[in-house]
């Protein structure tokens, strides 16, 4: 089931073109990421999910409902915005208690949420007094509040230091393990996306370039990283460089790595007992990966800026 | 659940960040100052036979009774909904109010209660309490020129409060929406004041004036009770039926603004 459905949206701002006939679908108990870089059109297709921005065109369901001026779906999401603003003059636990009240939750809930957000020693603080990462980590917690089906996030981690952004990743394959919450998240920053996402859509000049889950995408557009374990590392990358599909050849005591075009990875299967043969190598092992999300992105963007022409496998080299 | 606790806690959320302590407290203790003063005053320099009517000795005491005492809840007001929701829609304060089980309708209402009712209730609880405190007989005497000059300094201040909504929903920043509205209450209450009188004093015709008076429907009832005592020197002297017109013209324009508003703010707020 999709809790969100967006279909051929677009919204401009005067000329500028932000979101032009984006669609995109978020399962249920799914963590989707939504990427792309700065400008891509990342967090006007959140506000008009959310239904703060009205789109030019398209539709926008969540929970199959419109969200614009919808107040019962709001009770269903949780919603952490890029830029988190609570009223500033309230100390943390109270605001909480207040929004613990506004959800019909017991008040209790609240040091629950900053407890999972690690935000208990700055319950007597007052809002503005939090530095920027406490006041993610805060937007995080106020999210949590209601227990939501659905939390949607615009650029989380932004504002976190690395052990504190490790730990809102945690935080949200835990909540998607423990309580099926489906998340919408987006970012510029792919690896952590990669980290927890099991789908993305990858969007540029507000278009979806690409979008499925990790592995489809990798074998649709990825170069396949592929391990050789070798007692011959050496002799068996020199060999393999002079493959013309190999895009990627990096020889180290213990192996050879290499990046296999998507479908190209049986051919390398073929190849490689061959060429292990000529060089006097014996195979150990020989494994192939999925490409990072980081690659897959790299791709995409280049895909986008080739002006919409068909993607060719020699654009990876 | 229904709406009634997550709008009841908004509004005084909201509440809480328009009054942080002791804006209120001082608020409070300013009017019932000015209170006693004006008492004070009264009790010296203001009698009935300076005037030809006990309407417009009425009018008069509370009038004079009353000004001070609106621009010194006007004041919360203007900052209040200029300042202070042209700030909550520029630093996403709103964003936060909008992700809550309520329509924005009830958001706005919320806001509104806190920015504009609460000073407007202070303001009539204060002022009627002092009435009845001090010159309790002129309230029993003549309470419906009482209730049309309450009515009559109202208006403009809820006009304003109106446009401020509007300044603070298109600019979506708090301070241009403050100065902006600053602005207008100049233009609104001096400049057009000083024209309209002086192109009535300059050609002796009364349109200026009554055009001035569905802005602020005062004008008129002061002009009705005043008669050639009033501003205009009998150049405009209204029927009593005239003024109830104006004043019920002023609510009008005030009904309009807030309309265009929460409409606005319903239907096409995009932020």
């Amino acid at each position: 089931m999709s809790l969100i459905q967006v279909d051929d949206l677009a919204k401009s701002y005067g000329k500028v073109v932000a979101v032009d006939g984006l669609s995109l679908r978020v399962e249920e108990g799914s963590i989707m990421g939504l990427i792309g870089p700065n400008g891509a059109g990342k967090t006007t297709t959140i506000k008009m999910i959310l239904g703060l921005l009205r789109p030019d065109r398209g539709s926008v369901r969540v929970f199959g409902e419109e969200p614009w001026d919808n107040s019962d779906i709001k009770r269903k999401i949780g919603i952490i915005h890029e830029r988190a603003y609570f009223p500033s003059h309230h100390r943390v636990l109270d605001y909480l208690q207040r929004v613990c009240r506004i959800f019909g939750k017991p008040e209790s809930r609240a040091r629950e949420v900053l407890a999972l957000t690690k935000l208990e020693d700055a319950y007597d603080r007052t809002i503005k007094t939090l530095s920027a990462g406490m006041s993610q980590r805060f937007a995080m917690a106020h999210a949590c509040v209601s227990e939501p089906a659905l939390i949607i996030a615009d650029e989380p981690t932004s504002n976190l230091d690395p052990e504190a952004r490790s730990d809102l990743l945690d935080l949200i394959l835990k909540l998607r393990h423990d309580e099926h919450v489906t998340f919408l998240l987006s970012s510029d920053i792919v690896p952590e996306l990669d980290r927890v996402c099991d789908s993305v859509a990858i969007i540029n000049q507000g278009k979806v370039w690409a979008s499925g889950g990790l592995t489809e995408l990798s074998e649709r557009l990825g170069a396949l990283p592929t391990r050789i374990s070798t007692d011959n590392p050496e002799g068996l990358g020199e060999l393999m460089r002079e493959l013309e599909y190999v895009s990627r050849v990096e020889a180290d005591s213990e192996g050879v790595s290499v990046g296999v075009l998507a479908g190209d990875d049986e051919r390398l299967y073929e190849d490689v007992p061959r060429l292990a043969k000529e060089a006097k190598a014996k195979i150990l092992a020989i494994e192939t990966g999925r490409a990072s999300l980081e690659e897959l992105f790299r791709v995409a963007v280049k895909y986008g800026q080739g002006g919409g022409r068909r993607w060719e496998k020699a654009d990876l080299s | 659940m229904g709406k009634g606790r997550p709008f009841l806690e908004v509004f005084t959320c909201a509440l809480s960040e328009d009054y942080w302590f002791p804006i209120l407290e001082l608020l409070v203790l300013l009017c019932a100052l000015w209170t006693f003063f004006t008492a004070g005053i009264a009790g010296v320099s203001g009698s009935y036979s300076d005037f030809i009517t006990v309407e417009a000795f009425t009018h008069n005491l509370v009038y004079s009774y009353t000004w001070p005492l609106i621009i010194l809840v006007g004041i919360p007001i203007l900052k209040n909904i200029a300042y202070g929701l042209g700030s909550d829609v520029e630093k996403g304060i709103i964003h936060t109010l909008f992700s809550y089980p309520l329509t924005r309708g009830h958001i706005l209402t919320a806001r509104l209660l806190s920015a504009l009712v609460i000073p407007l209730l202070l303001f009539l609880g204060i002022s009627i309490l002092g009435f009845f405190l001090f010159f309790p007989d002129v309230i029993v005497a003549n309470p419906g020129t009482v209730a049309l000059t309450y009515a009559a300094q109202l208006s403009p201040v809820l006009l304003t409060a109106g446009l401020l909504l509007l300044l603070a929903l298109r600019l979506r920043r708090g301070v241009p929406a403050l100065l902006t509205g600053l602005t207008l209450c100049f233009v609104l209450f001096v400049i057009f004041n000083s024209i309209a009188n002086s192109i009535a004093q300059g050609t002796g015709s009364d349109w200026s004036l009554k055009i001035y008076a569905v802005i602020t429907p005062n004008l008129a009832l002061q002009e009705y009770c005043l008669g050639t005592l009033g501003l205009s020197s009998g150049i405009w002297v209204p029927s009593f039926s005239e003024v109830l017109l104006y004043i019920l013209a002023g609510y009008l324009l005030v009904a309009v603004v807030f309309i265009i508003a929460y409409v606005y703010f319903k239907r096409w707020l995009s932020i």
